[in-house]
């Protein structure tokens, strides 16, 4: 999980680069399908990531949350 | 706090018990590098080169000792100075003495106490390079934001607020604490210490959310004395031993509280914060939107160029072989043309040539000279007569006109040589 925050950043970098080099033109078929199929997983990703970002709202006093983390302590 | 739980199998020896005592006291973070403010009283530098006095003032009192060297003293420090220390505490486990030990001693100046404890605090970090200290980026996306701030404030209502409008229902844990007075910075420690277990990859687990992946930290504006908590050592510590990005988000734009030189991110205000660090969800997905129209478009546009190059080659393929035999006529009507060219020529030459014999030779005919009025004159056996020499006296001969002739004969003979 740590790692998401590289994950959507560095998918998102690399999608760009992929959409430019398409852009460019100039590549074989094979590496244009290649690519394309590349770049559509990674947007699959990044649209994953924003859904993640959504979630449960907390909202608690210091104590409470102190109780809570207490309790759930193994 | 921990020790009422421990198992203990009769009464402790008080030596071991103080020695307990001390161990809790110099493992708080708390007590440990604070700034402390109060008068020196029973001022003694003794032979040994150490110093012991005691900190006061009208609520309390506390031993205190600098040991031989460990500080400059301001040489105006006596009894009854006002002065800011800046100490761990200690056990002094032969007598059951609490005592600070001091590591720096300052006299309180025009400053104040305080603006002095934060001054020394900022050089202090200065000189251990926690100012400078690489900072930890915030996520692009942060999947669990930790919140720190006064429960019930304004500033929460607003960052709430602009968190709905730029991310709805981003995830969020708020953790209300106290952010001004006596227990402020106690608390905000406290609360920096559970979101560092929220950030907890098992913890967080558990909780079935994802870990706490960035801590927003502050409170509206408010006096100086009211934001001090966060220029107070503690709160500083926490933040800087935070594993995930902190940031500062205190008062209004103009404040700069020490906090905001150790965070990883300085926002001028709680809402700066927000606009910071949580991104406009419909910008992103407008952006994702684009780069997938954008990839089809590159992808199909390959792809179409490849096919219109086939289309193309194929056509080409179909004439190939006609533009051979075009190419071979076109040269030979060329050749041709060319020959047809080279032989009228010729015989245009030819013909020129001619017609200027043919005149050449109708001018030079004799007939010509005769229809001058020039006549040919002829011997009887058909001689032309070029010159006197060829005539004798009575010889006769022919004289030829352009329409007959006529015969004579000779009578007188002059040579030119004679007329000369």
């Amino acid at each position: 999980m740590t790692e998401s925050k590289q994950t959507y950043n560095e998918a998102a970098q690399r999608l760009e680069a992929i959409v430019a080099t398409l852009e460019r033109g100039g590549m074989g078929l094979d590496e244009t399908l290649k690519m394309y199929e590349e770049g559509a997983a990674l947007l699959k990703t990044c649209q994953a990531e924003l859904i993640a970002a959504e979630g449960r709202l907390n909202e608690l006093r210091l104590d409470d949350l102190e109780q809570e983390l207490q309790t759930e302590a193994p | 706090m921990t020790g009422r739980g421990e198992v203990t199998t009769g009464p402790l020896p008080v030596g071991q018990f103080v020695t307990m005592v001390k161990r809790a006291l110099t493992s708080e973070p708390l007590f440990q590098r604070q700034a402390i403010k109060g008068e020196v009283s029973q001022w003694k530098s003794y032979a040994s080169g150490h110093t012991y006095f005691t900190l006061r003032d009208n609520d309390g009192q506390m031993s205190a000792v600098i040991w031989k060297g460990r500080c400059a003293i301001h040489p105006s420090i006596k009894e009854g100075t006002e002065v800011v220390v800046t100490a761990n505490v200690d056990v002094y486990v032969k007598r059951g003495n609490i005592q600070l030990i001091v590591e720096r001693i300052e006299p309180v100046n025009a400053l104040g106490a305080m603006e002095e404890a934060k001054r020394l605090l900022v050089e202090r970090l200065r000189n251990e390079g926690e100012l400078d200290r690489p900072r930890t980026r915030p996520p692009v996306i942060p999947k669990h934001i930790a919140i720190i701030t006064g429960a019930g404030s304004a500033a929460l209502a607003d960052m709430q607020k602009l968190i709905e409008n730029r991310w709805p229902g981003l995830r969020r844990t708020v953790i209300g604490v106290l952010v001004q007075g006596q227990r402020a910075s106690e608390e905000i420690v406290r609360a920096l210490a559970l979101t560092r277990r929220l950030a907890d990859p098992v913890v967080a687990a558990q909780r079935g959310e994802p870990p706490v992946d960035l801590v927003i930290v502050g409170r509206g504006g408010g006096s100086p004395e009211d934001l001090w908590a966060f220029n107070l050592e503690p709160v500083i510590r926490s933040i800087i031993a935070s594993p995930v990005p902190v940031v500062s988000a205190v008062g209004h734009e103009s404040d700069l509280l020490v906090s905001d030189l150790v965070a990883d991110v300085r926002a001028s205000t709680p809402s700066n914060a927000i606009e910071r660090t949580v991104p406009v969800r419909a910008e992103l997905e407008q952006w994702l939107d684009e780069l997938d129209e954008r990839l089809a478009h590159a992808t199909r546009r390959t792809f179409g160029d490849a096919r219109q190059r086939l289309i193309g080659l194929h056509a080409r393929l179909k004439v190939a072989p006609l533009a051979g035999i075009n190419m071979e006529r076109r040269s030979m009507l060329s050749l041709q043309s060319r020959l047809n060219r080279a032989t009228e020529s010729k015989l245009a030459n030819e013909r020129t040539r001619l017609a200027s014999i043919e005149a050449s030779l109708h001018t030079i005919h004799p007939k010509r000279v005769l229809e001058r009025g020039y006549a040919m004159t002829q011997t009887k056996d058909g001689t032309v007569v070029t010159n006197t020499k060829m005539l004798e006296l009575g010889q006769e001969f022919s004289l030829h006109f352009v329409d007959g002739s006529a015969e004579a004969a000779v009578t007188q003979i002059h040579t030119m040589e004679e007329e000369q």
